[in-house]
């Protein structure tokens, strides 16, 4: 499989952009939907957990490719 | 490829053997907390995050996971682990869409979701489907397991002098009556338990492969630099091989399945169903998915990982036709001792004893409630709201489980024709999920979603996904994001992106257009044989169905594609029309408590009261019997004060010991207070659901 950017870069960002059209999707709706409620302080730490994951995850991808890559 | 067979020794078989017969005594040990089926089903409602995140693992990692992630490291590398790794985006949903609706509205099973939500006849339909999906799910299961056991078997068995030829098919039937005997008497807390021992068990015995295989090629240094690079990325190829991909991956697994997992897997849900509170749900899910998923992504993938180190260090030991899908199996035998291999043959057995015995669960669960249960409203022999007769349920309980885990076997011979078992989980998840997906999400998160979108969805959408696995060239081909078309087994991964556009299409234009429904529903109401109108397009849904059916697993030529698209289109109408017609649907009281929209509804019905959202303390209290049957139990006025409680609110009182994980504890109500603090007044009820032990500290929390 050639390394160029089709086969390294473009399945992260077709994964985080993909897969992040539904999760920001299921994170307004349940904002407007008043589902999670920020005035509770234990939604509002699943609220940051929530956010958190999302980057945890996007991080945990990019080192892994930068690791295969580069070290 | 080549079948590898009698690898192993005596005394692996003697491990493996141990292993299963304590696994069955360790299960049926905790058929004494079945006292009903809600404690068959969902362990009384009472476990704390830990321990069901632990048994979402063992749940998780099935056999076929080890099978099938090991097959795919061993033939692309680190890759193999996407699927462990795209389940965030759908998180928001389900914390705080799907897990406190299914809660909160106290249903049991998916199917009667939608009988609240929809109609009956949503019920039946998605009762089929979920049936469908569950023993699909089994038979993978199956399939996985015999792959596994098969190389450590000879070709021939000699029993009283009569030879036996060792087949697949063979081996998955003993496989079957162990696991279905285990799950029969044992009950989802059994389940659960030895979901804990398996879940330890088997995240130990595959990161113990994983590592022992880095030492056996030298250490970690010399395992990454045997690698090249393309296999060390975390991802497949963007579009190519057809076998694995990444765009296919991320419609198949990353949204398909993951919502297939989280949303629809009975199994999973009722572990969700068995945490003690939606907060505890949360944190088991959020664990699970955070920290566990990507340690369970080294330990399946990791022998496939090593066995192509080792392919490249040593290329004699591995040969280079052996079946992907043996490479697990073979790999642990090459770098393991004697019985060190049998324990990890085990720890395969206990991941499929744990996937499996949870979905047949599952799948009784089911036949309990939206089969038998409705079957004999309609016969007439129970009154809808009769309370179920335990007895009975438990005992058509147990046969159910019996017979599905049969029908899970024949499933198998349905994914037998795959390469590989992770080709035949992607085409089981590409083709079953989407309608089920689209009607729960539609059904949780849409308000304006009707009876009528959601059948028509099933059935004309379920008829266009069937146009695409007949014409692929035609109708999957031009979304397909340049995927190589194999002839046998076409676009396999995206296959879910079509099916899921067919039935969102489907399930959209239909619920946008319940208003000219119902026009043309009322207008046809008025005229006097409206019933001979609407028999006719019974006929004419019939008909196409079987025309259909006809062309797509008879390859019988009747209609050219175009003339099939429009005949199905056609026939959806008809159906959105017929359910418009029959289906009595009320929007505003039949969404109520049962949409994202009115959760503070749901929760409001599941107390039966106001809330009260104060917060409080835990309290430390012993116990006291009084007499009385009512379900209140009593906590002095300081006490009380100190939860931030009163009366009718709903409370949990546990055992202190936090490691029994909510074994010994009940919910149930506050009642009016007492005077003597740090007591609290049981019934004896309370003491048989509790199973409290005398003396012994409780811990009590509120509710709401």
């Amino acid at each position: 499989m050639p390394l160029d950017f089709f086969n390294v870069w473009l399945s992260y960002i077709y994964l985080y952009v993909g897969g992040g059209i539904f999760f920001v999707a299921g994170m307004i709706l349940i904002r407007r939907t008043k589902a999670i409620d920020m005035r509770l302080k234990r939604d509002r730490f699943w609220w940051k957990i929530m956010l958190w994951g999302f980057v945890y995850y996007a991080i945990i991808h990019l080192i892994l490719i930068i690791a295969a890559l580069y070290w | 490829m080549t079948q590898i067979h009698n690898i192993g020794t005596e005394l692996d078989w003697v491990v493996l053997i141990i292993y299963m017969v304590a696994m069955l005594l360790f299960g049926t040990y905790f058929a004494k907390y079945n006292k009903d089926t809600n404690d068959f089903f969902f362990g009384g409602r009472r476990f704390t995050w830990w321990i069901i995140a632990m048994s979402i693992v063992a749940t998780g990692i099935s056999s076929h996971s080890f099978v099938k992630y090991s097959a795919m490291g061993f033939k692309y590398g680190f890759s193999s682990s996407m699927s462990y790794m795209n389940d965030w985006f759908f998180v928001p949903f389900f914390l705080f869409g799907w897990l406190p609706i299914i809660v909160y509205s106290k249903i049991r099973s998916i199917p009667e979701y939608f009988e609240r939500r929809f109609s009956p006849s949503a019920r039946f339909f998605v009762t089929i489907l979920q049936l469908m999906y569950l023993i699909g799910y089994v038979g993978i299961g199956f399939l996985t397991m015999g792959k596994a056991i098969m190389p450590l078997m000879p070709e021939h068995l000699t029993v009283f002098g009569f030879q036996i030829h060792i087949t697949l098919m063979g081996l998955i039937w003993v496989t079957a009556i162990v696991v279905g005997s285990y799950i029969t008497f044992g009950g989802q807390t059994a389940v659960i338990f030895t979901d804990l021992v398996q879940g330890a068990m088997l995240l130990f015995a595959g990161l113990m492969v994983f590592i022992v295989g880095v030492a056996y090629v030298g250490g970690w240094h010399s395992f990454w630099n045997l690698l090249p690079a393309s296999w060390k990325l975390p991802f497949a190829g963007f579009n190519s091989p057809a076998e694995f991909n990444s765009v296919g991956t991320f419609w198949e697994d990353a949204i398909a399945g993951s919502v297939g997992f989280l949303f629809m897997n009975m199994g999973l849900i009722m572990r969700f169903m068995a945490t003690k509170n939606v907060h505890e749900g949360r944190k088991a899910a959020t664990v699970n998915i955070l920290f566990m998923l990507p340690i369970s992504a080294i330990v399946v993938g990791g022998g496939g990982w090593v066995a192509k180190a080792i392919s490249v260090f040593n290329p004699n030991l591995i040969p280079k036709d052996v079946n992907p899908d043996s490479i697990f199996v073979l790999v642990s035998n090459i770098i393991t001792g004697p019985g060190v291999f049998g324990f990890v043959i085990a720890a395969i057995a206990a991941a499929l004893m744990s996937t499996v015995s949870t979905l047949l669960n599952a799948t009784a669960a089911i036949w309990v409630n939206d089969v038998d249960k409705p079957v004999r409203v309609w016969l007439k022999k129970i009154k809808r709201d009769e309370p179920a007769d335990e007895k009975r349920a438990m005992m058509v309980a147990r046969i159910s489980t019996a017979a599905f885990t049969v029908l899970g076997v024949l499933a198998v011979y349905a994914f037998s024709s795959y390469p590989t078992v992770y080709q035949a989980h992607a085409f089981f998840h590409a083709t079953l999920t989407p309608p089920l997906m689209i009607a729960i999400f539609f059904g949780a998160f849409w308000k304006k979603f009707t009876p009528a979108g959601l059948i028509s969805t099933v059935v004309g959408g379920v008829a266009l996904m069937l146009l695409g696995f007949r014409f692929p060239l035609e109708l999957i081909q031009p979304i397909a994001h340049g995927t190589p078309y194999d002839p046998i087994h076409p676009f396999t991964y995206m296959a879910a992106l079509y099916n899921l556009i067919v039935c969102t299409g489907v399930a959209v234009i239909v619920t946008l257009l319940q208003k000219q429904l119902k026009h043309i529903a009322s207008r046809i109401k008025k005229i006097p044989n409206h019933n001979v109108i609407m028999y006719s397009m019974v006929v004419f849904i019939v008909a196409v169905l079987i025309i259909d059916l006809l062309d797509i697993f008879f390859k019988i030529n009747i209609s050219p594609l175009a003339g099939l698209v429009t005949l199905t289109i056609f026939m959806t109408v008809c159906v959105a029309l017929v359910t418009t017609f029959y289906v009595k649907y009320d929007a505003e009281a039949q969404t109520i408590g049962l949409t994202v929209w009115s959760i503070h509804k749901a929760k409001e019905w599941f107390k039966g009261s106001k809330l009260n959202e104060r917060e409080g303390e835990n309290v430390k209290v012993h116990y006291k019997i009084v007499d009385g049957e009512e379900d209140v139990i009593n906590f002095s006025k300081k006490d009380m004060h100190k939860m931030a409680a009163e009366p009718g609110d709903l409370v949990y009182i546990t055992d202190t010991r936090k490691w029994l994980g909510g074994l010994k504890s009940c919910h149930s109500v506050f009642g009016k207070p007492h005077n003597e603090d740090g007591i609290v007044y049981f019934r004896n009820l309370h003491l048989g659901k509790g199973l409290f032990v005398e003396g012994r500290l409780l811990e009590a929390e509120k509710e709401m």
